[in-house]
């Protein structure tokens, strides 16, 4: 709980949040502000924000009202945010936890593995990923979910390393807990804290590569998604440039939103650097 | 000597993970809808199926899946990467051809992110908890926060489009024939809003983490000792806080070597510069295996090396890692 | 007859327009010498030989390297360039070509009937796509000296299908070049040797391509250029920033975003036209999966087409343009175009009744089924119709997803592995039916053979109108042949032209003497001079 009152101390954990949950209300309001369905022509394309009273952020190029994409988008980044989030950080825990709980022969088999995704170039894999997969969003996210997971695996075995040898797991080792019992029950509490931290990072990341996705025309077009407004403002960046620059704005928010909300946790959890 | 059997014994321990690299991309490509015909076609507009047929001879694709990757490897042993489906030539021609734009993008971006991380991490940790530490904290979280293609195209409206002062893309001034000093001035006037757009991106992290391990070395007891025997403020930051603070720094530059390619596949489509990340986008397009497992090849090779480097210069900092 | 005196008003019509171009210097200015015509280059080819690849992507550069033995002349008529003349005998199975004596190849060997010979049987007949199918009754080509060259069909060919097709399929390689090698790993294919008005000095990949004046031009006194510098610029805002900043003087083929198109024609320096690209007119499609039991039913796709609303979709989306197409033959091919009403036009009504009549009612969320639609991602337009697909047919309560892939996986999933319901791409018509259009519509396209009949429908009569009209020689009655062609598959409607539209250039106001022919950014550019 001190945790909890020192994350709510912090001025910038206390911005993030609020981002954050402005982020969350215009996901949740959008069907009620916006009761048709985002992608349909609303409009003449290309009207500017505020010359047309129906459309205060005006349409894009498929002549979609942008406020009602943007309200919308908001529920896609974010969803996609935390399902690749916690798709990544399973994986990643799972190995992570084997590889530093058991050492040895799986230690090195994992960290292999951890290793070889690490050496690819993640956007190169999750290029190659959609293309061979599709560009559906469920595929998109899983795919984002596959190239995020080495960093927090790697943080996982740390922890575990340093935890097994500690004598609360040797005394369960003694009275005979399995092995299961003691990585799920015992030690992985422990280990969470750096690891809860990690995952806004990697829901940081996981939105901007939906978005760097959606700008290279492969994400998913049959969802409305702040990435695939920027792409396709694209073409008229010269002169309709708000097409672009409007969501672009809102994925600053969200990103910043979680990454500000992680450096809060981070301090919660980390006091001594508070300290002068 | 013994640097040069370190440096070999890295390699080596390095090669079964390349191996599993290569193989299961290779394998993971055999699925993807389409092959390096289909896309010749589109290029083509059209053709006959007796083509097709003769083209995929050609291409050694009517062998099986397994025959090719065994063909590739055997070829890969040799240190022969290929022929490129997309351009005619050995791959290796082809990725040094397109490796000095990436390079130079990154090392230019790599550069300014740590010197500005540095300084502006150092003045932060100086005055923490005072307005300079959150005007320069707050500025840094908003560019961690942006995506690099948007910041890269409003740059161009706004430096490029609107201003004028800096050029819309390209690495320079083509069939201009400019050499010498005009042509590294040219060079330097086309990367400035990539490296920018890619270096405020890069700044925000270095400056996280050297306000961070700034701190954490200020509260360290040698840190105390030396000011409690008299040394100036300055002069404690410079030989005795800074040294160990840029640990981490190092260590960041050595894991975002990884990621070198994947940022710049972004900022080289905005930017029309042509480099690997570019050339990885269209090899996987069009479906060139050749090319692009050659271009992961030399990106493992750069972030081994790069590690290398890191280790080293981990060493020199911290002699207690030496040992 | 009614035909033949609508023929002559065209032509005439074409001669007078053309006489009334003021880019044509045929008023005052003197052609300068000199200076260096640099053009935007939006991709780059793997072969740069148009002798073993037909596409405009290749003749923008290679055209004024290489030549070919027709061109299409001002009027749209063939012209001769290395060709002088040519006769065919009354049963059409023998064409007759005089050649262009006095000519040289770059590296100065001599242009003979030989290099013709060797071209058309072991290039074009084996190489060239819609070549091996235009020559595929090519049987031999005889010389009986270094001036005549004698092709010889097992089946008539009309002169003026063979003509109007070798302005972009008669490109002729050196025979010594090419004789004996690896055709497809000959260095000559990205290093282009031929005896046109420019020769090939340097190919700097990723970046740009030269060409500098050939000093031995067999048309004296040509070209004026002194250099032609090919840029490659694969983002279109990059290509219309260096447009605007004077780095190319010339972006074809909508290398441009339409967009720009708009913006740009305020702008007192260029000129942006769909003017001497009309031989390239192309065609969004609409292509149905006929295999699937609702499309099965001729009703349900007649119902699709009815939901659309084209012109809308020309005006906000395309900027106005392109027109309704009327099948798969453009307007701006008077001696094919059989003229007629948009056959579905915008009708809503009219779909909701076809398809309660088809048996397929609106379920309780109001829709009928669901369908997949695949975008064949040639332009930029593309994604913007299966948009505006999705859109439309909602309102008629069928569902659709778009299927996003690359190209090559939008190419193999349609053609190949007919995994799609709808698709959507770009037909391009080349000058007559025959070269690449009737191919949609005709059965026998092997599997995976890329824009050619894959839709499950196939239709005997259909089949046999192509035929009788690919091997007629009377232009009038192939004409009529077409026409009767079109009737039916409107009819029948496998697929559906959607817009007719035609390729836009932006050419700075310094280029003089440019777009002077319907195929010019295909041609050669030899009397193409900067003020």
């Amino acid at each position: 709980m001190q945790t909890l009152t020192r994350f709510l101390g912090n001025p910038v954990a206390l911005i993030g949040l609020c981002l954050l949950v402005l982020v969350a209300a215009m996901a949740l309001s959008a069907a009620s502000l916006f009761p048709n369905n985002p992608l349909d022509l609303a409009g003449r394309p290309l009207q500017w924000p505020l010359s047309n009273p129906r459309f205060w952020l005006g349409t894009d190029v498929q002549g979609r009202d942008i406020a009602a994409v943007m309200f919308y988008g908001a529920r896609v980044s974010l969803l996609i945010g935390v399902v690749a989030t916690l798709i990544a950080m399973t994986i990643g825990i799972l190995i992570g936890a084997l590889a530093g709980y058991y050492g040895g022969i799986a230690d090195e088999i994992l960290m292999r593995l951890t290793e070889a995704f690490q050496t690819l170039p993640n956007f190169l894999l999750l290029l190659v990923l959609v293309a061979v997969f599709g560009s559906d969003i469920k595929t998109v996210t899983i795919a984002i979910g596959l190239v995020s997971w080495p960093a927090s695996a790697r943080l996982t075995r740390a922890e575990f390393l340093s935890l097994r040898n500690r004598e609360f797991v040797e005394a369960c080792r003694t009275i005979g807990m399995r092995d299961m019992q003691i990585i799920f029950r015992e030690i992985l509490p422990n280990a969470m804290p750096p690891v809860i931290v990690y995952a806004s990072v990697v829901m940081a990341v996981a939105i901007l590569l939906e978005s760097a996705l959606a700008f290279l025309n492969l994400s998913d077009p049959n969802v409305p998604s702040w990435g695939n407004l920027i792409g396709g403002g694209r073409a008229v960046l010269r002169t309709q440039w708000y097409v672009s620059a409007i969501p672009g704005v809102a994925i600053l928010m969200t990103v910043l939103a979680v990454s500000l909300i992680g450096q809060g946790l981070n301090d919660a959890l980390n006091p001594r650097l508070k300290r002068r | 000597m013994r640097f040069f059997l370190f440096a070999i014994r890295r390699l080596a321990a390095s090669v079964p993970t390349l191996l599993i690299v290569l193989a299961g991309l290779f394998m993971l490509l055999q699925f993807a809808p389409g092959d390096t015909v289909d896309a010749l076609m589109a290029q083509m507009g059209g053709g006959d199926s007796a083509m097709m047929e003769q083209l995929r001879k050609y291409y050694g694709l009517d062998a099986t899946a397994t025959v090719q990757l065994v063909r590739y490897l055997t070829r890969l042993v040799q240190l022969d990467l290929g022929f490129s489906a997309i351009y005619g030539k050995p791959v290796i021609d082809v990725i040094l051809e397109r490796l000095p734009a990436t390079l130079l993008l990154m090392a230019s971006s790599l550069s300014f992110a740590f010197a500005g991380g540095l300084v502006l991490g150092v003045l932060a940790a100086r005055r923490v908890n005072q307005w300079p530490d959150g005007v320069i904290s707050t500025i840094g979280a908003i560019f961690y926060a942006t995506p690099a293609f948007w910041l890269g195209l409003m740059g161009i409206i706004i430096f490029a489009v609107n201003l004028r002062v800096l050029p819309a893309g390209g690495l320079e001034e083509i069939g201009a024939g400019y050499t010498g000093l005009r042509r590294a001035v040219d060079i330097v006037w086309h990367l400035a809003l990539p490296t920018a757009t890619l270096g405020l991106i890069f700044l925000a992290t270095y400056l996280r983490i050297m306000r961070a391990s700034m701190l954490e070395v200020m509260t360290l007891d040698f840190v105390r000792t030396a000011r409690a025997k008299g040394l100036a403020k300055a002069a404690v930051l410079r030989r005795h806080v800074l040294r160990n603070a840029l640990l981490p720094m190092v260590t960041l530059v050595g894991l975002q070597a990884g990621t070198m390619l994947g940022g710049s596949v972004v900022v080289e489509s905005v930017f029309a510069l042509p480099g690997l990340g570019r050339l990885a986008y269209e090899a996987v397009v069009q479906r060139d295996l050749n090319t692009l497992l050659g271009i992961v090849f030399v990106s493992a090779l750069l972030v081994i090396c790069v590690n290398f480097l890191v280790d080293i210069l981990y060493a020199r900092l911290d002699p207690r890692i030496a040992n | 007859m009614r035909l033949t005196r609508r023929d002559l008003l065209v032509s005439t019509a074409a001669a007078a327009y053309a006489a009334t171009r003021p880019d044509v210097s045929w008023a005052q200015e003197q052609p300068k010498r000199g200076g260096t015509l640099s053009v935007h280059l939006p991709g780059e080819q793997r072969i740069l030989n148009p002798a073993i690849r037909a596409s405009t992507g290749v003749y923008i550069v290679t055209s004024k390297i290489v030549e070919s033995l027709v061109d299409l002349g001002a009027d749209g008529k063939p012209t001769p360039v290395l060709a002088t003349s040519w006769e065919a005998t009354p049963d059409g199975k023998t064409v007759t070509f005089k050649l262009r004596e006095g000519v040289n190849w770059h590296d100065g060997k001599p242009f003979t009937s030989a290099d013709v010979q060797y071209t058309a049987l072991e290039l074009w007949k084996k190489y060239l796509n819609y070549g091996t199918q235009l020559q595929q009754y090519l049987e031999a080509v005889d010389t009986p000296d270094d001036h005549t060259a004698v092709f010889r069909y097992s089946r008539p060919m009309p002169l003026a299908l063979l003509l109007r097709a070798l302005a972009d399929l008669g490109y002729i390689a050196p025979r010594h070049v090419f004789e004996g090698t690896n055709i497809l790993e000959n260095p000559a294919n990205t290093a282009p040797i031929g005896t046109g008005p420019f020769k090939f000095v340097q190919y700097e990949r990723g970046q740009f391509i030269i060409a500098e004046r050939n000093p031995n031009y067999w048309r004296k006194e040509f070209p004026y250029l002194d250099k032609i510098v090919w840029r490659v610029i694969a983002d279109k805002s990059a290509a219309s920033a260096a447009l605007e900043t004077g780095q190319i003087q010339l972006s074809t083929y909508s290398g441009l975003s339409l967009a720009d198109y708009d913006r740009l024609k305020k702008d007192a320096r260029f000129d942006i036209s769909s003017r001497g690209i009309e031989a390239n007119a192309f065609n969004n499609t609409l292509e149905f999966n006929v295999r699937r039991k609702e499309l099965s039913d001729v009703r349900v796709r007649r119902a699709i087409v009815h939901a659309i609303d084209v012109p809308f979709f020309i005006e906000n989306f395309l900027y106005g343009r392109g027109k309704p197409a009327t099948g798969p033959i453009p307007s701006s091919s008077p001696a094919f175009y059989p003229g007629g009403e948009v056959p579905y036009p915008h009708d809503l009504k009219k779909a909701e009744a076809l398809l309660d009549e088809a048996g397929y009612k609106r379920g309780a969320d109001g829709i009928r089924f669901a369908l997949k639609i695949v975008p064949i991602q040639n332009g930029e337009d593309v994604p913007l119709l299966a948009t505006y697909i999705q859109q439309s047919l909602s309102k008629i309560g069928i569902k659709i997803d778009i299927v996003n892939l690359d190209i090559a996986g939008a190419l193999s999933a349609v053609y190949r592995d007919w995994n799609f319901d709808l698709a959507t791409g770009w037909h391009q018509y080349r000058g007559d039916p025959a070269v690449s259009t009737t191919v949609w519509y005709r059965s026998g396209s092997p599997k995976g053979a890329p824009w050619t009949n894959q839709w499950g429908w196939q239709s005997d009569a259909v089949d046999k109108l192509i035929d009788e009209a690919a091997s007629e020689l009377d232009p009038g009655k192939r004409k009529l042949l077409y026409a009767d062609w079109v009737k039916v598959i409107n009819e029948e409607l496998p697929i559906w032209m959607v817009t007719e539209r035609q390729f836009i250039a932006a050419t700075s106001k310094q280029v003089q003497n440019h777009h002077t022919s319907p195929r010019w950014d295909s041609g050669d550019w030899h009397d193409t001079w900067i003020s």
